[in-house]
């Protein structure tokens, strides 16, 4: 019966195979004999989240090493310095993977803290699984709004703040200014829509209605016919609100063009300058307003960890990669961690969670002042706008247009 | 890729009866036991939702040559049909992913005309289609419905346990239903459809109505695949439901295995997606590209999968 | 607003014409759908990118570079991949399988050779100015970019129809069998043709960044659909239906951007599937295709 021995091999092959999965399964340890705080994180190598995901994978680890260098991080509850470690898989930009590896972070590798990958999209499925399972999710930039309810306690936003309120000061600025003809072109995604809708709402408060607002596909890659039907509108102000890809095509459109504007603004030449600057020039970005995020927002006054100037230096030493917004967010997020379990009375994910209240709008780092609501959701930070410049040399500097204390 | 002569030998066909039988057991027993072994249920759940995908690229592909690039449309559909039901009318979870998969097959009704179309433009226009379908739930105009680019969240119904019960069963079924097609005289016809339609409609087999049956099953087991697919992960966005990959796999996780038997996609999912877990999450992009490899290493010289190294000893496989 | 659209569609149009070329020729010859044919394109992006960015070659000669570099690719991956298949149970289906495997490779590969990031070209680098028509004024590497493509389908269309080899291809293309009773080469022209249908792929990518903002490693399996899509508007084997195909691409996408933006996704899907159900042998077919 050699068909019996087929399935007899299929019956093999599964067992071994989920064998070979659950190799490392084993119950929890029990907290009194610690060696290390396990870190769970995910990182995308490749697919639509790559750019973003690894610089801020790779600050976290850069935490990390700080932290062990000086033999670990204070724990509490534990009374003692313990090294971390990090635990990490990559999810391939893929929420399906994504989802299995937050579940195998959980409940076979038992780390101590679940961290989230980049963004929305990744970030999103770890909230159920996190909550099911009672674990904190220390949520980088996931800034989905429906992540945070009063129902579940387990999650907390470390840097940025919701999507949505992202752009209350660009509208305070675009009323301030007294600009009544404004264009918008957003791509209709969940991060970039929820932004649309926010601005045009405060704008319509201010009794200004948008000459042009339309929605355009995330893949949209030619904005040059946009471009035009937006010109014909006369706007005095043009905002495009789009990933990094629909920025980098917006402004080379323009430049394309020879469209002139009052002001234009996008949101991720603040975030990533190295990417347009790289793709399309440093003039392409010249006198461009956008939300300027850490390092282009410097903070040299923090009262945990390193601050701007030093962070730069000590990560290029220690990877030898420039600095971006996203670099410092994963730092953030250890700083965030280490700060938690330095507070934290016990291992608990509810003590953790209560933790992190408790020195909520008590500290700032170097990505701003860290400031959570009842929900977990951030808002102690705010995204000012400012104007960036860019001189001959091609070096970036900007111009602050509304307060970054706001 | 099938075995052509049909044994009358009782014993024989007994024994096959019995071999075919095991396989919706082991599966049955393997998937309740399994989670008692290994924790991570969610790496389990993916298996058995690939399986499931897998068995309908089967169905189609090995049974009518249908090649659907885009079979992950239905699995889309399927998710967002049972998400609306629970989100707008407030129904149960089991009940909502029976409708996720009805809804999946009135679509499939509605995309009927595809099967006109044959080889690569089949294959390319289905893809078309699942992108419409995946731009027209994702669109703000139907945000009322679909809650458009902000996609699902349905933390209230969220239930590993009982998502998890229901896909071991609808893969089960799945299971029996494609070994119910093989070994009954429709799944003769089928075959005979696929080597050569022509004659087939001349011996007296309605071609257009077999074809449609099995797309329409085969749009219902992609519909409740990813119904529970998306209630046991219960947030998603469309991209995460629509993504090309899911129909990649399924259709790599088949060829790989054998396409026309019963065993093939399920020895496929789990060599291959227990590959990827073991191995994939290190280092994708070399993974990407040994899958590259291994499809054209695979069309080049083992296009009936690894269960054809079985068969071509004249070994009967299920 | 109209105009502008209608202007700006033609020269995407052509341009896309002229992407789509490549794998029109190749599924016209051989029956087989290059599902790699958009990761070649992006690899003749890489190729102008890094030509201009590391040597400072201007795109103008990365182009004549691609077109012969790729030709003796296209010549190097026919021989152990595409006889082989010929002779297999269903060349058609598998072709399609075994390209998709390519694509895989392909877009893994550039992966590790150039990044994640997005790529492009500057759009300054055929000059500044621009070209005035009728009261607006469109971006030269547009205009040159889509002159370009209109003199390489002309360059196709010639070679197809004035040349001996042309003559080969188009009896293949019209009926393997007889053609192989006639004493045709069959295997050389198809050889041949699937290194130029790839060499032009290429070629055409060495323009994409300039038309389509940037390139990253994934955006290969986009342009292939949107290439399928224009072949089969047009029609099989025949370049001027590559022409009519992209314009009917080009011009449709800007006017949905114009009046109905957020759909404009949908354009190239929507034309196949109708054109698919409603004219399947394409608008300039005379049915012949065995759809």
């Amino acid at each position: 019966m050699k068909s019996a021995g087929l399935i007899g091999m299929s019956a093999l092959l599964l067992t071994a195979s989920l064998a070979g999965c659950g190799a490392s399964s084993s119950s929890a340890p029990p907290t009194k004999n610690i060696k290390d705080i396990t870190i769970g994180t995910l990182y995308a190598k490749s697919g639509a989240f790559a750019t973003s995901s690894m610089p801020e994978y790779s600050g976290l680890k850069f935490w990390a090493s700080q932290v062990n260098k000086t033999g670990g991080t204070y724990v509490k509850a534990l009374h003692k310095k313990v090294p971390v470690k990090i635990v990490a898989y990559n999810d391939q930009s893929s929420a399906t993977t994504a989802t299995s590896l937050y579940s195998q972070l959980i409940t076979v590798n038992h780390v101590n803290i679940l961290v989230a990958d980049f963004g929305s999209v990744l970030t999103s499925v770890a909230v159920p699984v996190a909550q099911e399972k009672k674990m904190l999710l220390f949520d980088q930039t996931g800034t989905g709004a429906s992540f945070f309810t009063p129902s579940n306690p387990y999650v907390v936003l470390t840097s940025l703040p919701t999507s949505g309120l992202w752009p209350t000061s660009l509208a305070q600025y675009l009323i301030h200014k007294g600009y009544s003809r404004i264009a918008i072109v957003y791509a209709t995604n969940d991060f970039d829509q929820s932004q649309d809708q926010t601005l045009v709402r405060k704008l319509k408060a201010a009794h200004i209605t948008p000459v042009y607002n339309n929605g355009v596909p995330t893949s949209t890659s030619s904005y040059s016919v946009l471009l035009n039907n937006m010109a014909h509108t006369k706007p005095q102000a043009v905002i495009e609100l789009g990933y990094p890809n629909n920025d980098i095509a917006f402004m080379q459109a323009l430049k394309a063009s020879g469209d002139h504007f009052n002001m234009v603004f996008t949101i991720f030449p603040g975030q990533l300058p190295q990417l347009f600057t790289k793709t399309l020039g440093a003039s392409s970005i010249n006198n461009t307003y956008t939300y300027p995020a850490p390092p282009l927002l410097s903070f040299s006054h923090v009262n945990y960890g390193l601050n701007t100037t030093q962070f730069e230096s000590a990560y290029k030493k220690a990877t030898g990669q420039s600095t971006n917004f996203l670099s410092i967010a994963g730092y953030n997020t250890g700083l965030i961690i280490q700060k938690t379990l330095s507070t934290a009375n016990s291992l608990n994910q509810l003590s953790l969670r209560h933790a992190v209240s408790r020195f909520s709008g008590s500290l700032s780092t170097l990505d701003g002042s860290f400031k959570i609501n009842s929900e977990g959701a951030q808002i102690g930070e705010t995204l000012p706008v400012a104007k960036i410049s860019t001189n001959s040399k091609g070096q970036l500097s900007i111009k602050f247009v509304t307060s970054p204390n706001s | 890729m099938f075995n052509p002569q049909w044994d009358t030998n009782t014993p024989n066909r007994l024994r096959r009866r019995l071999v075919n039988g095991v396989i919706p057991v082991l599966l049955l027993a393997g998937f309740s036991v399994s989670p008692l072994v290994y924790a991570n249920q969610a790496i389990l759940f993916q298996m058995m939702a690939f399986m499931a995908l897998a068995q309908g690229v089967n169905l189609l592909y090995g049974f009518t040559g249908y090649l659907p690039f885009g079979y992950v449309g239905f699995f889309g559909i399927g998710a967002y049909g049972m998400a609306i039901s629970i989100q707008l009318l407030h129904f149960p979870g089991i009940l909502a992913v029976i409708i996720g998969g009805l809804l999946s097959s009135v679509i499939a009704m509605a995309f009927l005309p595809l099967l006109r179309l044959s080889g690569a433009y089949f294959a390319i226009s289905s893809l078309a289609a699942a992108e419409v379908l995946s731009h027209i739930v994702s669109n703000s105009a139907f945000i009322h419905i679909t809650n458009g680019p902000y996609g699902e969240q349905l933390t209230q119904s969220y239930h590993p346990l009982t998502s998890y019960v229901v896909m071991v069963i609808v893969l089960v079924l799945t299971t029996v239903v494609v070994i119910f097609i093989r070994n009954r005289p429709f799944g003769r016809a089928l075959m005979a459809i696929r080597e050569d339609p022509v004659s087939a409609a001349m011996a007296g087999i309605s071609v257009v109505r077999a074809r449609s049956v099995v797309w329409l099953l085969s749009a219902l087991i992609a519909g409740l695949t990813g119904a529970l697919f998306g209630w046991h992960m219960s947030v998603f966005y469309p991209s995460t439901v629509f993504d090309l990959n899911i129909s990649i796999l399924a259709i790599v996780f088949t060829l790989f295995g054998g396409y026309g038997t019963v065993t093939g996609p399920v020895l496929g999912s789990i060599v291959l997606y227990g590959l990827y877990n073991a191995i994939g999450i290190s280092d994708p992009q070399y993974f990407q590209l040994i899958y590259g490899l291994l499809i054209i290493a695979l069309v080049l010289f083992l296009p009936g999968g690894i269960i054809s190294l079985i068969q071509r000893r004249g070994n009967y496989v299920p | 607003m109209f105009a502008y659209s209608l202007i700006s569609g033609i020269l995407f149009g052509i341009f896309f014409g002229f992407m789509a070329l490549g794998l029109n020729l190749i599924f016209g010859v051989m029956e087989m759908v290059n599902l790699a044919h958009g990761d070649f394109v992006v690899l003749g992006g890489y190729v102008g990118i890094t030509a201009l960015n590391s040597w400072h070659i201007n795109p103008l000669v990365s182009l004549i570079f691609a077109l012969l570099l790729f030709f003796v690719v296209g010549l190097g991956l026919f021989f152990p991949l595409v006889p082989r298949l010929s002779h297999s149970r269903d060349p058609e289906m598998l072709s399609l399988i075994l390209f998709f495997g390519l694509s895989q490779v392909l877009e893994a590969l550039m992966e590790i050779k150039f990044g994640v990031n997005p790529e492009s070209l500057p759009l300054s680098v055929f000059g500044n100015s621009s070209w005035h028509f009728l009261g607006q004024s469109y971006q030269i590497s547009w205009v040159v970019s889509a002159l370009i493509s209109l003199l390489m389908i002309l360059l196709t269309y010639v070679f197809l129809y004035y040349t001996p080899m042309g003559r080969a291809v188009r009896a293949v293309m019209g009926n393997r069998e007889e053609a192989r009773a006639t004493g045709l080469p069959v295997k050389r022209t198809s050889a041949i043709i699937f290194a130029i249908g790839i060499a032009l792929a290429a070629m055409s990518g060495v323009l994409s960044p300039l038309m389509i903002g940037s390139i990253d490693p994934t955006s290969g399996l986009g342009l292939t659909t949107i290439a399928f899509a224009i072949v089969v508007i047009g029609s099989l084997g025949n370049p001027l239906g590559s022409v009519l195909g992209g314009l009917v691409y080009g011009i449709s996408l800007m006017l949905m951007q114009t009046y109905l933006s957020s759909w404009s996704v949908l354009v190239p899907y929507l034309l196949l599937l109708i054109i698919v159900l409603v004219r399947p042998s394409g608008l300039l077919g005379k049915g012949v295709r065995h759809v």
